[in-house]
């Protein structure tokens, strides 16, 4: 009888400490809608293609983070404490205590302190620097001014973000979704982001991926929306040739002058154009692959699957998060606006040379919004190639969230 | 003047931080955020525009200059390639074939030649064929090969 009866104590045992018996404990149930909106992302990145390299990875990290016991995320770690005096003798209000992640977390908090600590994005723009030709840019500079204009999505998106009554970090952070790159999206969120926020890195992240995804189905109205027929009809010259000198120059200037400006967008834009040297100098060969792949690889994995570690319940199921969605395709579509405004002004002082579809690739998602200024246009004039004038914008652009980064942390701290 | 008006977008932008946990954002903050935010921006690629428009027009320049020099250059050498020419008529002499040998062979290592001299840039002539002395069998060349390797 003892037998049994101690057999049945540690099957109950068993089942109370099992991730099922977390299901039914109080608020059990979010976990288990979190999860299946982990499958619902996990069915945008598979059947619909949705930027499935990031997308996938996030979700997953959704579904692992919200399995009950499974503690390999630990939300309550990354609080910041207060007034913590460091050996230094400085007073930290942002402490977080990495000696406990270190003893005690799981494998997604170990994982997650590449984001914490601004690993991740810088060395992610440093592939995406080893991976892009700035020959169109350096070609035809006037592109800067479109890869500047789109970055007033960010700005006006601010000002809703704050008639809407948040803080000032999910303000910023929210405001960067228009800028139209994920790292560095990330890279705000995480450094500004505190517990007492509305949203976390993860949401953020989510609204910055499924937007990027969805620049085919955004851009595209409002680009004719504001454009003529006569205007989006613009055939443009061909771009002049770019030296081998030129191309090694260009990211040695660029890091100089914005890490001198703007010192807090010097990760971002100094790893960008460290990967670009390397790829221009021809000598690096093996690096640039490296960094161009491998590195690249693993680094997106890691990034993907911890920031989608931050997504728990608490965080998605709230209005909050809603406000983010509606917030992020506001930004979204106040960027592509604001390049193709540009982009119209440019065809007026020009008189007619530049195509103002070209302004719309400001917002940088590479190489995606460049391809739709292409089949825009070629609507109109099917044998226009406008894809290598907005690669111009386009790879402004990211110069330029990376510089409107810096400005708002440089405002927000 | 760019300087300064970076200075005060600098201090400006140092004077109005906010902490991050503020939500009562009154319109003034939230307008020199903007404000700021796109000027920056824009002085910031503007400097770039300046700076790559200025270098490209240098090279540019140079670029022109020395495509004319290397023009310049190959007019003067095609002018005197120009005047040898006629006084030495390049008549090929016919390569010494050794009897045994058939024309289809001399042809095919002929058109070998002649392909790789177009590819090198070079002028190569095929004087004489020959069949070659009988050499070290494959597996005695093989043998060789490996007791030198290390060397």
């Amino acid at each position: 009888m003892s037998i049994i009866n101690s057999f049945l104590d540690t099957m109950t045992a068993l089942i109370n400490e099992s991730g099922f018996a977390g299901f039914f404990v109080d608020g059990g149930w979010k976990s288990i809608v979190m999860i299946l909106v982990s499958f619902l992302f996990m069915y945008l990145a598979i059947a619909k293609g949705f930027e499935p390299l990031l997308l996938l990875p996030i979700s997953f990290g959704m579904l692992l983070t919200n399995l009950p016991g499974a503690g390999l995320y630990h939300p309550d770690y990354w609080n910041y404490m207060e007034g913590v005096k460091e050996v230094s003798g400085t007073v930290n209000d942002h402490y977080i205590d990495y000696q406990q992640i270190l003893q005690h977390g799981g494998l997604l908090d170990i994982l997650y302190m590449g984001v914490k600590l601004q690993i991740y994005p810088p060395l992610i723009f440093l592939g995406i620097g080893a991976m892009t030709d700035f020959g169109p840019l350096i070609a035809s500079p006037r592109s800067f001014l479109m890869g500047a204009a789109a970055q007033g999505g960010i700005f006006f998106t601010f000002i809703g973000a704050a008639v809407m009554g948040l803080s000032a970090a999910d303000c910023a952070s929210i405001a960067i979704i228009g800028g139209a790159d994920g790292p560095t999206s990330i890279y705000v969120s995480s450094k500004l982001l505190t517990v007492n926020s509305s949203n976390n890195v993860g949401t953020i992240a989510l609204a910055a991926y499924t937007y990027m995804a969805l620049v085919p189905i955004i851009q595209p109205p409002i680009m004719k929306l504001l454009t003529t027929k006569k205007e989006r009809s613009v055939v443009m010259g061909q771009l002049r040739q770019v030296s081998r000198l030129e191309k090694l120059i260009f990211p040695v200037l660029v890091t100089l002058i914005i890490a001198l400006m703007i010192p807090s967008a010097a990760p971002l834009v100094g790893m960008l154009m460290f990967g670009n040297l390397l790829k221009e100098s021809g000598v690096c060969d093996r690096l640039v692959k490296t960094a161009q792949n491998e590195l690249m690889n693993i680094i997106t994995i890691f990034l993907g699957v911890s920031v989608g570690a931050t997504t728990q319940a608490d965080k998605v199921l709230s209005i909050d998060f809603a406000k983010v969605m509606v917030l992020g395709v506001v930004a979204f579509s106040l960027g592509t606006a604001c390049g193709v405004l540009l982009g119209k002004l440019m065809y007026v002082l020009t008189k007619g040379k530049v195509n103002p579809l070209i302004g719309s690739a400001g917002v940088s998602a590479v190489p995606m919004a460049a391809r739709i200024s292409q089949k825009v246009g070629q609507e109109e004039v099917p044998t226009n190639y406008l894809l290598m004038h907005a690669m111009g914008p386009n790879v402004a652009g990211v110069i330029g969230s990376a510089v409107a980064a810096g400005v708002l942390l440089a405002i927000v701290k | 003047m760019g300087y300064s008006l970076l200075y005060s977008a600098q201090t400006l932008a140092n004077k109005s931080t906010i902490p991050p946990d503020r939500t009562d954002l009154d319109a003034g903050t939230v307008a020199s955020v903007v404000i700021t935010g796109i000027s920056v921006v824009f002085i910031g690629l503007i400097l770039l525009i300046i700076c790559v428009t200025v270098y490209g027009k240098i090279f540019e320049a140079l670029n022109k200059r020395s495509a004319e020099k290397a023009k310049a250059k190959l007019e003067a050498s095609a002018a005197k390639k120009a005047e040898p020419a006629p006084a030495k008529p390049a008549v090929p002499e016919a390569p010494v074939v050794e009897s045994g040998i058939d024309g289809e062979t001399v042809a095919v290592i002929m058109a070998a030649i002649s392909a790789m001299s177009a590819a090198s840039g070079k002028k190569m002539v095929l004087k004489s064929v020959k069949t070659a002395k009988p050499q070290r069998s494959a597996w005695s060349a093989a043998g060789i090969m490996e007791n030198t390797r290390p060397f």
